[in-house]
């Protein structure tokens, strides 16, 4: 990973005003599970967000504060920005009780890096995702169903806690009976008197059977930090090289552009620098998975 | 090459007040300095470093983001004249030129930049430290230097604007550079035995020689009271909230942050990649030592002893240092 850095401060040069909210409509938002919420945004200016997927933007709700949120819409899908968001904190608790659909709120971004689609063009892929990792995922899921052509065998594998917690159920059952796709999920557990005949278990078990080639495949990894340890355990066992894998790593962040030093891994800042990393970028550094 | 007395330099400093907001040490009630303006107390130039952070001059503690009323944003204003800053040290004037790129590479900070453009820096040097002691001349990270030779201070500019302030300047004596290339000499010989420690540590974190039962150790002593952090000239970690100052009406501050506090990485989701007292210690000396010197081709830490002053516990920087040094060679 190469970091730019200037030898000497210009103070001279325009300034950006980089903690200016801009404005968006919330043009809709739908219950995806009863903790996560999938909300569109546009902006009130017309402009497309001009994100890529795997970036976040810094959602603003005045009084309240901001927060950074994973884009889980391919901008290929229009100009509009959706966000699947679950409720943990106070600012997402907000979106979801406060936010209605015509209400203006504020955004920055996007920010950070992005997937690597042009790495991954002629590969066969393996997108591995965990609980609401599948929201970055799912921009990225869709901009390859757009370039479909421009890419080799797709796979992919997400695994959430229980039958209740599965985001996206509509899109998910549709990548399953796709014949361009490869897709297989499972839940950790199945509470009593539910209706399931799906995969039980953790991710990890849908690696095996995998037909991998070493060769031409790339992975991708959004999840929970305790997923990444065992889902790379699983992929060495099939030869796949750390320089063929990419990881998305969640931090905590309050400015989205490598300032407040919340987000720091090593000498990285998750929010500029990241959160897509190539692994080998991360592997060795302290904290990072 | 003129010399002052302090007489010439609060005139000339009062003059220079027409260009610029003026902060020079004051002498405070307790017998400490602290920056300020002219008016606000009796100068002090003499009595070495200041005590708290200089760099929060152009970084405040709390800073104003912007405020919203409604959906219109209003960003703070930039100051309504630059700063000219007196007082810095040599070591502080080199903190402030690392915080200068730090707030500049890639996104640009305004709320910092808008401050610090424009703005002057004048360091003290020479035989004005504390009883008379020699504090190190300047590198050339500042407008003008003025070096004290035990009787004026002698004014040495290191830019444009140094040489423009110069020229501004009251009274002051022609002067030869005997004076100043004695001092010059004197500052060279200065003891450099607490940057090789610092080097050494450096280069121990780097090769990843100190074990995880160090920090443990050097953990156990540390009460996160944070003075470290707050008053480090280079720490710029901040958190950001909102404040409601009426109907539909909002405050957004940045107030300095942390990397000592259990919550300064914990996610909303509960997981927290510094989680243990261990973590957050290695943070605070590996981000100097080992990380800054990863991205920034140099420490992040110039010596300026402030957080071995005011660590309760003896843990400061050179304090941790030190024993890591003793302990891993």
């Amino acid at each position: 990973m190469s970091i730019t850095v200037e030898k000497q401060a210009d103070l001279k040069d325009p300034q950006e005003a980089l903690y200016r909210p801009l404005l968006c409509k919330m043009v809709s938002v739908k219950e995806l599970t009863p903790t996560e919420k999938l909300f569109r945004l546009e902006r009130l200016d017309g402009r497309p967000f001009g994100h890529r997927p795997g970036q976040f933007v810094q959602v603003s709700i005045p009084g309240i504060g901001e927060a950074p949120i994973s884009v889980s819409s391919s901008p290929s899908r229009g100009s509009y920005l959706e966000l699947g968001v679950r409720r943990t904190g106070v600012l997402t608790g907000a979106l979801h009780e406060m936010i209605q659909p015509g209400d203006v709120i504020g955004f920055r971004g996007p920010f950070g890096t992005y997937f690597d689609v042009d790495a991954m063009k002629g590969r066969d892929l393996i997108l591995i995702s965990g609980g609401c990792g599948l929201a970055p995922m799912r921009a990225l899921i869709q901009y390859i169903e757009d370039h479909r052509d421009q890419y080799g065998k797709v796979t992919i594998l997400y695994g959430a806690k229980s039958p209740i917690d599965i985001l996206y159920k509509d899109e998910l059952a549709q990548w399953v009976t796709s014949t361009q796709l490869n897709c297989q999920y499972t839940v950790d557990d199945v509470p009593e008197g539910t209706c399931w005949d799906a995969n039980v278990g953790l991710i990890t078990q849908l690696i095996p059977p995998l037909d991998i080639d070493p060769a031409r495949s790339l992975a991708v990894i959004v999840g929970p930090p305790i997923m990444y340890r065992f889902v790379l355990q699983e992929l060495k066992k099939k030869n796949l090289p750390i320089n063929q894998i990419i990881v998305s790593l969640e931090r905590y962040m309050k400015c989205g552009v490598g300032k407040c030093g919340h987000c720091t891994i090593e000498h990285l800042y998750c929010c500029m620098d990241g959160p897509v990393f190539w692994l080998n970028d991360v592997i060795n550094l302290a904290g990072a998975l | 090459m003129k010399a002052y007395d302090e007489t010439d330099l609060a005139l000339s400093f009062q003059a220079l007040g027409a260009d610029y907001d003026v902060r020079v040490p004051i002498l405070l009630s307790d017998g400490t300095r602290s920056l300020g303006r002219l008016e606000e107390g009796k100068m002090a130039l003499a009595g070495g470093k200041l005590g708290a952070k200089p760099t929060s001059v152009f970084f405040p503690q709390m800073d104003l983001v912007f405020q919203q009323k409604g959906t219109n944003v209003r960003m703070q204003a930039p100051p309504s004249k630059p700063l000219m800053v007196v007082g810095l040290t040599a070591q502080d004037a080199d903190c402030l030129a690392f915080l200068d790129r730090f707030f500049s590479t890639n996104f640009k900070d305004d709320l910092y930049r808008q401050k610090r453009m424009n703005s002057a820096v004048v360091v003290l040097s020479g035989k004005c430290g504390r009883d008379g002691e020699m504090l190190r001349l300047s590198s050339g990270n500042c407008d003008l230097e003025l070096v004290f030779d035990g009787d004026r201070y002698l004014a040495l500019a290191h830019s444009q604007t140094g040489k423009a302030m110069a020229e501004k300047m009251k009274g002051g004596l022609e002067t030869d550079e005997i004076s100043l290339g004695r001092l010059q000499r004197e500052s060279k010989a200065l003891p450099d035995d607490e940057l090789k420690l610092l080097q050494r540590a450096s280069s121990l974190l780097l090769d990843n020689k100190v074990p995880e039962d160090f920090w443990v150790d050097i953990s156990n002593r540390c009460i996160a009271c944070t003075a470290c952090n707050l008053a480090c000239p280079t720490c710029n970690c901040f958190d950001v909230f909102d404040w409601k100052c009426g109907d539909s009406c909002v405050n957004r501050y940045r107030l300095w942050d942390s990397c000592q506090l259990d919550g300064f990485m914990r996610e909303a989701s509960g997981h927290n990649p510094m989680g243990t007292e261990a973590l957050r210690t290695r943070r605070r000396i590996h981000h100097k030592l080992a990380a800054d010197v990863i991205r920034w081709g140099q420490m992040g830490c110039f010596l300026c002893g402030r957080c071995d002053e005011v660590c309760p516990t003896g843990i400061g920087i050179k304090a941790v240092s030190r024993e890591m040094v003793e302990k891993y060679g």
